[in-house]
């Protein structure tokens, strides 16, 4: 049957004055299909969009064209009038007329503004309609990480009536959180705590992670537990793996001589029974790495309380001092207010041990001169890493990481916490050196994405948007290695062959694997092979 | 018929290259009106077969553009694109049509400049080139 195509032209309120609506109108008129041609100057007011459903209806129009904006500014717009008029969303191409037409070029652009509708009307021949449904997705969230982030985020999923199994895979929660609570002032204990008492929580330690299937609302997951295997379904994963940091090699080697960690030195800070408390105390950072925002903080923390609690000297050697994250600026003026000596270096310094101490040699270059320190304890320059296991996690997750091995850091597309596959979130410091103000934005975050994505119970999914022709398919398995979201996977289709199934819920409709299909088995609805081809058609 | 009178088709994904020329558009940045723009939902999605089709129909040149490398909306679309881009030009090579012809862009969306500065190097090109 050949289609009744509806074309509606927009002039924008009179903004596109280098089209002939008149002359185009008759030109689209004579396109095979075209059955109506709408001119309207307000189409995307409610006077336009009535008029629109009523020709629809009136002419019994079954695909529409809307020649006007952008499809990025209206299409879910001009979708939503087509579906009042009873017809699918999914049969409505749009020309754009305006920003990539008469707003790009000068003079009358008629010709092109006809050459761009019957490109649309092209397409629009062709789209099939899509149903959506509705899919059940599992309440169950999982929190891969005990440190402050998954615990917090633990707690206010809960608050909001998830049921979370909070998985540790160290013995404790929270193992590396009393070193935070001395900098950001808060209550370790309370946090755990808060997670203990919660019965909507489950915290499984020493739990790791064994393997993870299934798509977004149905996560299967082995875990490992006391030797034994269980396997839990889940609608969510929520990953805070957090970070670790380590002296560099440098120092590694000379540790023990008087050269300590942030955390050792944390913890001599906290030592009342402290033998002897050290005279000359030294620090080094930014020098090997970029120093993290976790490191400045550190370094500024502690010198300032050994200077205050200890009334110790206290030299920071350093390169230079990054104080972009809230509070730093103010720390720093504090310490050298209180005499905590910065001397900044170019080169790393040279460090031997001497009688028991560590000597410190650095050129000045304010002063231009070197500086030599003979001290009692030397703090050294750490890296910020990734958590032990992070590797393992991204293969079993799969999901990629950035180039320093964080999750997700340098995805500037994705949204913050939410990854290319659905379902999975980050938090915390797993995705790289944050500090706690966007720690605290991102676990609300994530609770308003995992709150949003499974409450209802729930899921609306569009119905086969992409498609592998289970006839076509000869299972290579291209689309599933190339699949950018994880949305593919083998199933067994009704013949008793395996072939490429690709969830709904999972999809991100992108069409890589379209592209890629050797055997041209996908079906990509509103970007198939023919849809694109009869655009070219058209010119 | 004149050199310009042929086509250039620039496919376009949508969460860059789309935007990026829409925004030319809003900021009047006008280039030659012989560039028509495919949206497709990522560069990825083009395969050779789009391409070449393109060229048979009478396009003088065509462009796949796509997000900024190591930026891709979609994570690896853009470089799959290029290989299939790197792909039809070395066809190109075989029947002897300059690979000029066919180019891959990569911009974000905010890049409206760099959308025109695009479209109007492969428009000089094609002039060169002539046909």
């Amino acid at each position: 049957m050949e289609p009744r195509i509806g074309v509606f032209l927009c002039n924008c309120g009179g903004a596109l004055n280098n089209i002939d609506f008149e002359a185009a109108a008759k030109e689209v008129s004579k396109l095979p299909g075209v059955a109506r041609v709408e001119f309207s100057s307000s189409l995307c007011f409610e006077e336009g969009k009535q008029r629109m459903v009523s020709c629809i209806r009136g002419d019994n129009l079954d695909r529409v064209v809307v020649a006007a904006c952008s499809p990025n500014f209206q299409e879910p717009g001009f979708q939503e009038v087509i579906e009042r008029a009873g017809l699918n969303r999914y049969l409505l191409s749009m020309a754009n007329i305006r920003e990539q037409c008469s707003w790009a070029h000068t003079g009358d652009v008629t010709a092109k503004a006809v050459k761009l509708v019957k490109m649309a009307v092209n397409k629009v021949r062709l789209l099939q309609p899509l149903q959506t449904k509705e899919v059940p997705v599992s309440r169950e969230v999982l929190v891969v990480g005990g440190g402050f982030s998954g615990v917090s985020v633990a707690v206010q999923l809960a608050r909001v009536g998830f049921s979370v199994t909070l998985l540790e895979e160290g013995k404790v929660l929270g193992a590396g959180m009393s070193e935070l609570e001395s900098f950001y002032g808060f209550d370790a204990g309370q946090v755990i705590n808060g997670a203990e008492m919660d019965e909507r929580i489950e915290i499984l330690t020493s739990c790791p992670v064994l393997e993870v299937t299934g798509r977004v609302g149905n996560f299967t997951i082995r875990i490992s537990k006391d030797g034994q295997e269980i396997v839990r379904k889940y609608g969510a994963v929520v990953v805070a793996s957090g970070y670790q940091t380590k002296l560099t090699s440098g120092s590694e080697a000379k540790s023990g001589r008087g050269i300590v960690s942030q955390e050792e030195f944390c913890r001599m800070l906290g030592d009342s029974g402290l033998a002897r408390q050290p005279k000359t105390v030294g620090f080094l950072f930014d020098f090997s790495d970029e120093s993290s925002r976790f490191s400045t903080l550190a370094t500024l923390n502690n010198a300032l309380t050994a200077k205050t609690k200890w009334g110790s000297e206290v030299y920071v050697f350093y390169r230079s001092v990054k104080v972009d994250s809230q509070g730093t600026e103010r720390l720093y003026r504090e310490a050298r207010d209180c005499g905590v000596v910065f001397v900044k270096c170019e080169a790393p310094p040279s460090i031997t041990a001497e009688n028991g101490r560590v000597k410190v040699k650095a050129r000045d270059v304010f002063a231009g001169e070197d500086v030599v320190l003979a001290c009692d304890v030397l703090v050294g320059e750490e890296l910020y890493l990734p958590a032990e296991g992070t590797e393992t996690l991204s293969s079993l997750l799969n999901i990629r990481r950035d180039s320093r091995g964080f999750f997700q850091d340098e995805n500037v597309h994705i949204y913050p916490v939410a990854s290319e596959r659905r379902g999975i979130f980050f938090v915390g410091e797993c995705r790289g050196d944050l500090g706690r103000p966007r720690v605290l934005a991102d676990i609300s975050s994530v609770v308003a994405e995992v709150h949003a994505l499974l409450s209802s119970g729930k899921m609306r999914v569009e119905t086969e948007k992409v498609k592998a022709d289970p006839q076509k398919c000869v299972a290579c398995l291209t689309c599933i290695r190339v699949c950018p979201h994880g949305a593919i996977q083998l199933v067994r289709a009704d013949g008793g062959k395996e072939v490429a199934g690709i969830s709904d819920a999972a999809c991100f409709a992108c069409g890589v694997c379209a592209g890629i299909c050797p055997a041209k088995a996908i079906a990509f609805q509103g970007y198939r092979d023919e849809e694109i081809l009869a655009q070219i058609e058209a010119i | 018929m004149k050199a310009m009178d042929k086509q250039i088709i620039a496919f376009c994904c949508e969460h860059s290259a789309y935007a990026a020329a829409d925004l030319a558009g809003k900021l009047r940045l006008h280039y030659p009106e012989n560039v028509l723009v495919i949206r497709v939902p990522c560069a990825g999605r083009i395969d050779v077969i789009h391409i070449l089709k393109a060229l048979e129909k009478g396009a003088a040149a065509v462009l796949v553009m796509g997000c900024e490398d190591g930026a891709c909306h979609h994570i690896t679309g853009n470089t799959r694109a290029k290989e299939r881009v790197k792909y039809c030009n070395m066809l190109l090579k075989e029947i002897d049509l300059d690979g000029r012809r066919v180019e891959m862009f990569n911009l974000s969306p905010n890049a409206p400049h760099k959308f025109v500065k695009a479209v109007n190097e492969v428009v000089n090109t094609i002039r060169q080139l002539g046909r």
